[in-house]
């Protein structure tokens, strides 16, 4: 293997993926402090991590009660350092593989090596090393840079094993880095044979199978973070008892070390060293196997003499025009992996407070009121704001076909808006049925959080727009971004902003409903009571519909305007 | 003036920073016209082709195309235009037929003619059996075809075509060629930019070579072989001394040290 080969793929992995957009090739240079701001804001967030728990630790161990009962520092502080290589590899897995998910299908970017003097053992060397100096990199140096501050704090005892734990968080980051290019590989193999099997509905398969494969890892990653204390707690006793789940045993090396059990740290190490070798050859192996697979055409519809159909879309009043622009945008959708991504945000709305109330939280109405409520408002006007900021930049390079089109200003955002309002509706829909399933709310509330959720659509949708129309952002390759980063934040910032402002005359009575003693006057005993809040809160949200209906046309004559230039 | 003109270019310039790209040229074609625009890479081609569509504004400069100013209504032109770009960048979701369907509606083209059309042009460019499948699976040729097939299906009365016969197979070129001779007899102009110079030779009625932004020579074969007096020489020679590049003997011998 020639390593030199190898650095140079990864140098180029690497820059493709922290390329800036809107920065003139010609022009482009790269700035190293914003190049690598992953590893530098990791590390400093590590260190005020580390920091903090020192401070904190020295509060509660400065208590001579809390001592009695409590482990000994060093102890405490060892066992939680042996889940760390395991949570590394968990992190590492599931970022990855939700970049993977979003990257580019973009042939050239991928194929050039092909025909290139590089061997697959290369290939798959830099594949794996630039997915390690992604997310699994800054994690372990954000992990790393926290307990080496900590311990430096602590004691010499400990500082020892935090280096040690660094150096296997590392050696856990390379599994996993490895595992995702494994999973990579036989995901492009297996998905394609199944599209070859499935003939025309191919297209739904894979809109499915996406779903599916983004809500496990969206499920997982939130388990992780939003669990993080029960995780960790759980982890530290159980990965012991899976001592032959070879994933663990970078930290069993560790655990088995600060044991002082030396054989068996020694054991495992061993063992370590050679799954990963293991791995690393599998990777090379299905590579070679499998790496050149083309995967097979999707056939749409059955060939055969072309005949149109006449769209609902027609009927419902829309010009051909807009007709054309809502099908094409349907079919995005529903066909483009990076896309789908956007029905996400609505089933894991689903999922997550149902998984939460069959929890502890089961059966208590202030509890089953909170998730209903989430189900109403949230999920409807979230898929506005992800949906919304993506429709200008999601038409990629073929965005010319736009502008060379006969297609006014008005026609485009009346299509995008429609688009979105009516995806939106739908999610609002489903989600309030599955609320009224599970939760079983009052039919006022039901009223009241419909027509909500259709308000705060009403205004989130344009707003979003309009910021998509700003930042959108045209680049597919490596993964087509759609909106520009900075206006992917400021469209939360404007669109909670909003939405606050549509549920303001409303906000009292929800109150009311919590804590009713401090707002006893405000209790809606009926639908007709919350008649004049409802009717401010349509009034809001038409004003910041109309007013940013203009802003789009106006936008969109700017977009058509500059088009290339 | 618009009906003898498709096309009028008076005083055009287009500068991106401080690089010309395009620098104060005049140029007129006739309607019924077909025109070649040819050129080494960078020399301003792509750039007067998108200028005509409103893509890209000029710096100075009126651009007029079938009569109509494009900074007024960019619009009513592209409504009458097919346009072909370098890179066929179409959406690759759709299947070909969902494609040239959503183009058919953007064009308003009703729903008989498009049938008809869609199925006239498949057949010719030989896509039948693989309208159905997404695009992300066409070759580069596939690509160009229904790139192509989307200009011609509304009949514009203007074609503004931009390497229109690269990844073709020889067969569908020669289909692109005869086609484009017969919509000249109906009236429809063509323009066209490329590098293969036998193409621009065989199918053009006249030839503007353009060279660092400026309009080098322009005129019929015979007419550029008389400026630049040689008199039996075909285009790549023509082409090849007026853009002051004829001399590649040294070149060649350098590459072969």
């Amino acid at each position: 293997m020639n390593w030199k080969t190898v650095l140079y793929l990864l140098r180029v992995e690497r820059k493709s993926g922290r390329l800036i957009r809107g920065v003139k090739a010609t022009k482009y240079k790269e700035n190293k402090l914003t190049a690598y701001w992953p590893y530098w804001v990791a590390a400093i967030i590590g260190i005020l991590g580390g920091l903090l728990a020192d401070f904190i630790a020295g509060e509660i161990y400065a208590d001579p009660q809390a001592v009695s009962f409590l482990p000994p520092l060093d102890s405490a502080a060892a066992t939680f350092f042996v889940t760390m290589p395991t949570l590394v590899l968990l992190f590492s897995i599931v970022l990855s593989m939700l970049q993977q998910i979003q990257l580019s299908g973009v042939k050239a970017t991928t194929q050039v090596m092909y025909w290139l003097p590089i061997t697959w053992k290369e290939q798959t060397t830099a594949s794996i090393l630039a997915n390690l100096l992604g997310f699994p990199l800054a994690i372990t140096i954000g992990v790393a840079a926290g307990l080496i501050t900590f311990a430096a704090l602590s004691s010499v005892y400990l500082f020892g094993w935090a280096v040690a734990t660094a150096l296997i968080m590392f050696a856990a980051a390379f599994l996993g880095s490895a595992t995702t290019e494994i999973i990579r590989v036989l995901q492009t193999r297996f998905v394609g044979a199944v599209y070859k099997s499935s003939g025309k509905a191919a297209v739904w398969i894979r809109f499915a199978g996406s779903l599916i494969f983004f809500v496990i890892f969206y499920v997982l990653y939130f388990a992780l973070t939003q669990g993080f204390n029960t995780f960790i707690q759980g982890l530290s006793a159980f990965q012991s008892t899976i001592w032959f789940v070879p994933f663990v045993w970078p930290a069993l090396t560790l655990f088995y070390f600060i044991g002082n059990s030396v054989a068996f740290g020694a054991l495992f190490l061993g063992l370590s060293v050679a799954f990963i070798a293991g791995l690393l050859y599998l990777a090379i192996y299905l590579n070679e196997r499998f790496g050149l697979y083309e995967p097979p055409a999707i056939k749409v519809q059955t060939s055969g003499v072309y005949a149109p159909k006449t769209g609902l879309l027609g009927k419902l009043g829309f010009s051909s025009v807009e007709a054309a622009l809502i099908r094409k945008d349907i079919r995005a959708f529903t066909r483009r992996r990076e896309l789908i991504g956007v029905f996400i945000t609505p089933i894991v709305f689903i999922i997550l407070p149902i998984s939460q109330s069959l929890g502890s939280g089961a059966g208590v109405p202030e509890v089953s009121l909170m998730f209903s409520a989430m189900l109403f408002l949230f999920p409807a006007s979230l898929m506005a704001t992800t949906m919304g900021n993506m429709l200008i930049g999601e038409e990629g390079i073929a965005v010319w076909r736009i502008y060379t089109s006969p297609i006014t200003p008005k026609n485009y955002v009346k299509a995008k808006l429609a688009f979105l309002t009516a995806m939106s509706v739908l999610v609002g829909v489903v989600t309030g049925i599955v609320a009224v399933l599970f939760y079983n709310p009052s039919i006022k509330f039901i009223v009241v959080g419909f027509i909500e959720a259709m308000f705060l659509t009403a205004a989130v949708g344009p707003i979003e727009l309009a910021i998509g129309f700003k930042g959108a952002d045209f680049t597919v390759s490596r993964r087509p971004r759609m909106i520009r980063q900075e206006w992917a934040l400021i469209s939360l910032v404007v669109c909670g902003l909003a939405g606050l402002a549509v549920l303001a005359p409303l906000l009292p009575y929800a109150a009311a409903l919590v804590i009713p003693d401090f707002f006893l006057s405000l209790t809606a005993q009926s639908l007709t009571d919350l008649i004049l809040p409802l009717a401010i809160s349509g009034v809001i949200a038409a004003v910041i519909a109309a007013v940013f209906y203009r802003i789009n046309i106006n936008s969109a004559k700017e977009l058509f305007r500059k088009a290339e230039n | 003036m618009s009906g003898q003109y498709a096309v009028n270019l008076q005083n055009v310039t287009k500068r991106y920073n401080e690089i010309v790209a395009v620098n104060n040229i005049n140029l007129t074609i006739n309607t019924g016209e077909i025109f070649a625009l040819l050129g080494p890479n960078g020399s301003g081609k792509s750039t007067t082709l998108k200028m005509l569509m409103g893509l890209v504004q000029p710096t100075a400069g009126d651009v007029t195309v079938l009569g109509i100013d494009v900074d007024k209504d960019a619009v009513a032109i592209k409504r009458q235009v097919g346009y072909v770009p370098e890179s066929p960048n179409v959406y690759e979701f759709l299947t070909g037929i969902e494609y040239l369907d959503f183009i058919a509606d953007i064009y308003g083209i009703s729903a008989a003619e498009k049938q008809q059309r869609i199925n006239e042009y498949l057949k010719a460019l030989q896509l039948e059996g693989r309208e159905g499948d997404m695009i992300n699976s066409y070759s580069d040729g596939m690509k160009k075809k229904i790139s192509l097939i989307s200009a011609f299906l509304h009949k514009p009365k203007l074609l503004i075509l931009d390497e229109p016969l690269n990844a073709l197979d020889p067969r569908s070129a020669r289909i692109v060629k005869d086609y484009l001779h017969s919509l000249k007899a109906q009236g429809v102009t063509t323009i066209l930019s490329t590098h293969v110079l036998e193409i621009a030779e065989a199918v053009c009625d006249r030839i503007g070579i353009m060279y660092q932004g400026n309009i080098l020579a322009l005129g019929t074969m015979s007419e550029l072989r008389q400026m630049s007096k040689m008199e039996s020489s075909g285009l790549e020679d023509i082409f090849l001394k007026l853009t002051g590049t004829g001399d590649l003997k040294p070149v060649v011998e350098e590459l072969l040290k």
